[in-house]
């Protein structure tokens, strides 16, 4: 039978394009889900869906920065190499950054005591708008002023920093250790806080 | 995609259930078990039928995504259209009318469709690799029965003259096929025009040649399917992996390409911020210039956005300047200027004579008006009480019946109108704001008709609420930000696609058979032709000048008689079985699918053709009919 062949010939062609498509399809799943799959070198803080904390030895390092503060001088992140600093990206036409400036006025006091120092970058903001959103919420600690977003745009490559307001907390060897997307809450940064220096955080704003 | 045709006209369809075999090709007929099942479906997906459906399916689909609001690009649209048909919304929303291209059932008709066209072509490549190295099929008995033939005497003897007509077709980039060299012709190469040791036997005796060409057809076919399929790569790519964004800069101001930085960002799925190209542009300045005359007075004449850009942080500042369809390449991503406006300067004070606001505040219009720009200023600095003002921009400003109006839209005689409001601007707390929306349910206005302010002017608020001052105004650009990996491949997908299509269009696949045999006048020429899909009939005047180039050919070798060596027959026969094109194929062309039986029928014996269908197999010699004797006994002869 000379049809025998062809038939064989022909199941195998078929055979082989299934399981081409399955590959395809495969991939295309494995592609997809693996992309929307969390990363497992944050765990969310607790209660928050929004704040995050790096596990030790994932911690990325943040990149260092220099620049202007509303107030005119120079400001260097290396010199605050040694401290936990908390970092905030803010915007004086950021209504979110308006409802977080008192927590994290009230914060910046309670923490100086225990070497937590509190930093600034202000973006997309015009100097005099930022200047009066300080003064009005009463915030002291300086911030450097962000015109071209080349701060934010060192520190995207790190961290997912997705939207303003963004505040993240690195721990005293320069590598970020935790973040909170959005508004910050006063348990969300004492959370984080406590984490990095290693100290809770009634302990740590000596109460 | 597997041709469903009707098994009757195609004898090599191994499946056909007319044979009784095992292949399923109906449910309709016998006992139909699990697997006969998924093979059915299997056939159904990968024919081209369910293919075309799959196509105009996708593209109905799009449909709902260009008509209603999606999601992804026009959320504000959304919740409008859910508060103006309340009934209806819900309904579409919950059928994913409202984000179409990541609805679950417009993904499973792409990856049908993806599946269907993977599924036709990846058997098809080997068929296509099986008939590359096939050679043609044996030259038929009778070539007087093919479409083209001629039929002439020569001098030559039968092996050479088949010498010279496999030399005359391989010059012509033929692909030939010769006897067998254990058939009688090496060894017993007769002597002269009327030698008696002529051939006999079976088709695949004798003196013949058969030629095909035209492979690059199936090149061609192949070139589009599989383009095809790359173009639903690319697109997918984009999807997954681009991201469109658009920003407003003003006139010596810089934006970075991250998301906290864009007006407004659309990513692909696989998109987060770390992968946006790392670039900042500054706005230099921009000019638009307009025509001040005649009919066309106000109209753009140019726009040109002077910027300077970095590709990364810390990297060269290069200089460049953006026009309407003219975008700026860099890392990957395009930026295009798609818009242009008016941002008035203001330096506000307020009730303590604090600076509580000094810079521009971007105005938009609408595409009439001479750029008769809106827009609100919000201060949310300003102590005790929050300053809100809303405001018109007017470039060029004329007084019209008591109205003003903007007459030319270059800023020739800029003014601003002005309402002050003090009070809560609601931006302590709740939703984002837009910053060309203002909130006024918790403020009080404090003029009652709006204030004209020139530039350099200055109003005062009443009772001490402060000043505001117009300080001048900058031109404001709108950037398209795109960054789509799959745009270079779609377009190089699309035009692969276009040259297969076009090659399998214009190349045949053709056969020409030589057949030289002795008869009682000396030896005779036989030669017959045939193409695949001839619509244009331009293989007639192939075939005519073919036979004239091998007639000339025969009477010059005549002549000549270094060129009378007997001929070595090198080419083999191989197994015509594998000789099966015409099933399963995925083409376009049904016509053509169908005009490929009767070509592939050359390679048996012709006669075959007068008999039912599916009793033609291989090389099938019993199956002559009474009426093709004559023939078969005069080549014996």
């Amino acid at each position: 039978m000379p049809r025998a062949p062809v038939i064989r010939a022909r199941r195998r062609t078929v055979v082989l394009a299934a399981a081409v498509s399955a590959g395809v399809l495969l991939i295309v799943v494995l592609v997809v889900g693996w992309g929307g799959s969390g990363k497992s070198d944050v765990t969310q803080v607790d209660g928050s869906t929004s704040a995050v904390l790096y596990t030790a030895g994932h911690r990325p390092m943040a990149p260092d920065f220099s620049g202007t503060t509303l107030t005119g001088s120079k400001l260097s992140f290396s010199s605050y190499r040694g401290k936990v600093v908390v970092l905030n990206f803010w915007g004086s036409w950021c209504v979110p950054c308006r409802a977080e400036a008192s927590t994290l006025a009230a914060a910046a006091a309670l923490y100086r005591s225990s070497g937590v120092v509190f930093l600034g970058v202000d973006v997309r903001d015009t100097t005099a708008s930022a200047v009066a959103f300080t003064r009005s919420f009463g915030i002291t600690y300086p911030s450097v002023t962000d015109p071209s977003s080349t701060i934010t745009l060192d520190f995207t490559s790190v961290v997912p920093i997705a939207g303003t307001p963004t505040t993240l907390v690195i721990d005293r060897t320069g590598r970020i250790a935790g973040a909170v997307f959005g508004a910050t809450t006063y348990p969300e940064l004492t959370t984080i806080l406590a984490k990095v220096t290693g100290k809770a955080a009634d302990e740590a704003v000596g109460r | 995609m597997t041709d469903v045709r009707v098994p009757e006209t195609d004898p090599f369809e191994s499946a056909a259930p007319e044979r009784g075999g095992r292949g399923p090709a109906s449910p309709a007929t016998g006992s139909f078990g699990t697997g006969d099942w998924l093979k059915w479906a299997w056939r159904q997906l990968t024919s081209m039928r369910i293919a075309l459906v799959l196509l105009f399916l996708l593209a109905l689909g799009s449909v709902p995504g260009s008509i209603l609001p999606q999601e992804g690009t026009d959320a504000a649209g959304v919740q409008q259209y859910f508060t103006s048909h309340p009934s209806l919304a819900p309904l579409l929303s919950h059928l994913g009318l409202f984000d179409v291209f990541g609805a679950p059932w417009f993904a499973s008709i792409y990856l049908l469709l993806f599946v269907s066209l993977v599924g036709c072509v990846v058997p098809r490549t080997f068929r296509l690799a099986g008939s590359t190295r096939t050679l043609p099929p044996q030259a038929p008995r009778n070539l007087a029965r093919l479409p083209a033939s001629a039929e002439y005497g020569t001098a030559l003897s039968p092996a050479q003259a088949a010498e010279v007509a496999a030399r005359v077709l391989s010059g012509h980039g033929f692909r030939l096929r010769r006897p067998a060299p254990t058939l009688p012709a090496g060894s017993a190469a007769p002597t002269g025009p009327a030698g008696s040791a002529a051939p006999t036997g079976p088709a695949g005796s004798g003196y013949w040649v058969s030629a095909e060409k035209g492979y690059l057809r199936e090149v061609g076919n192949l070139l589009f399917h599989l383009a095809l399929l790359g173009v639903l790569v690319a697109i997918a790519l984009g999807g997954l992996f681009g991201y469109k964004a658009d920003r407003l800069l003003v006139q010596g101001t810089s934006f970075a390409d991250t998301p906290t930085d864009l007006d407004e960002f659309y990513p692909g799925r696989l998109v987060t911020a770390a992968d946006l190209p790392p670039f900042s542009i500054t706005l230099n300045t921009f000019d638009a210039s307009y025509i001040t005359s005649g009919a066309q007075r106000g109209q753009p004449n140019s726009f040109d956005a002077q910027i300077s850009y970095t590709a990364s942080p810390g990297g060269p500042v290069r200089t460049d300047r953006l026009e309407v369809n003219r975008p700026l390449s860099v890392d990957g991503a395009k930026v295009y200027l798609i818009g242009h406006g008016y941002a008035p300067e203001f330096k506000v004070t307020d009730a303590r004579g604090q600076v509580v606001f000094d810079g521009a505040q971007p105005f938009i219009s609408g595409t009439t008006g001479n750029f008769l720009s809106q827009g609100v200023l919000k201060v949310t600095g300003a102590e005790p009480e929050q300053l809100g003002f809303s405001g018109v921009f007017v470039p060029t400003a004329v007084d019209v019946n008591g109205t003003l109006e903007s007459v030319f839209p270059a800023a020739d005689n800029p003014v601003v109108s002005l309402i002050a409001y003090a009070g809560n601007l609601g931006m302590n707390s709740g939703p984002a704001q837009s910053v060309y929306q203002m909130d006024t349910a918790g403020m009080k206005q404090l003029t009652a008709a709006p204030q004209l302010l020139q530039i350099g002017q200055s109003l005062k608020l009443p009772d001490g609420q402060g000043t505001i001052t117009f300080t001048g105004y900058q031109q404001w650009v709108s950037l398209a930000v795109t960054h789509d990996p799959g745009q270079l491949p779609a377009l190089i997908c699309g035009m692969a696609a276009l040259g297969g299509l076009l090659l399998s269009f214009v190349v045949r696949r053709r056969r020409v058979f030589v057949r030289a045999s002795t008869g009682p006048q000396g030896t005779t020429v036989h030669v017959g032709g045939l193409a695949r899909t001839d619509a244009s009939g331009a293989f007639e005047d192939e075939f005519a000048s073919l036979a004239a180039e091998l007639r000339s050919a025969h009477q010059q070798a005549a002549q000549d008689p270094s060129a009378q060596d007997p001929p070595a027959q090198a080419q083999a026969a191989q197994d015509q079985a594998a000789q099966d094109e015409t099933a399963q194929d995925c083409t376009a062309q049904d016509q053509a699918a169908r005009d490929e039986t009767a070509y592939d029928q050359t390679g048996q014996n012709q006669a075959a053709q007068d008999r039912p269908a599916q009793d033609q197999t291989g090389q099938n010699q019993t199956a002559q009919s009474p009426g093709q004797a004559a023939p078969v006994r005069h080549e014996g002869e």
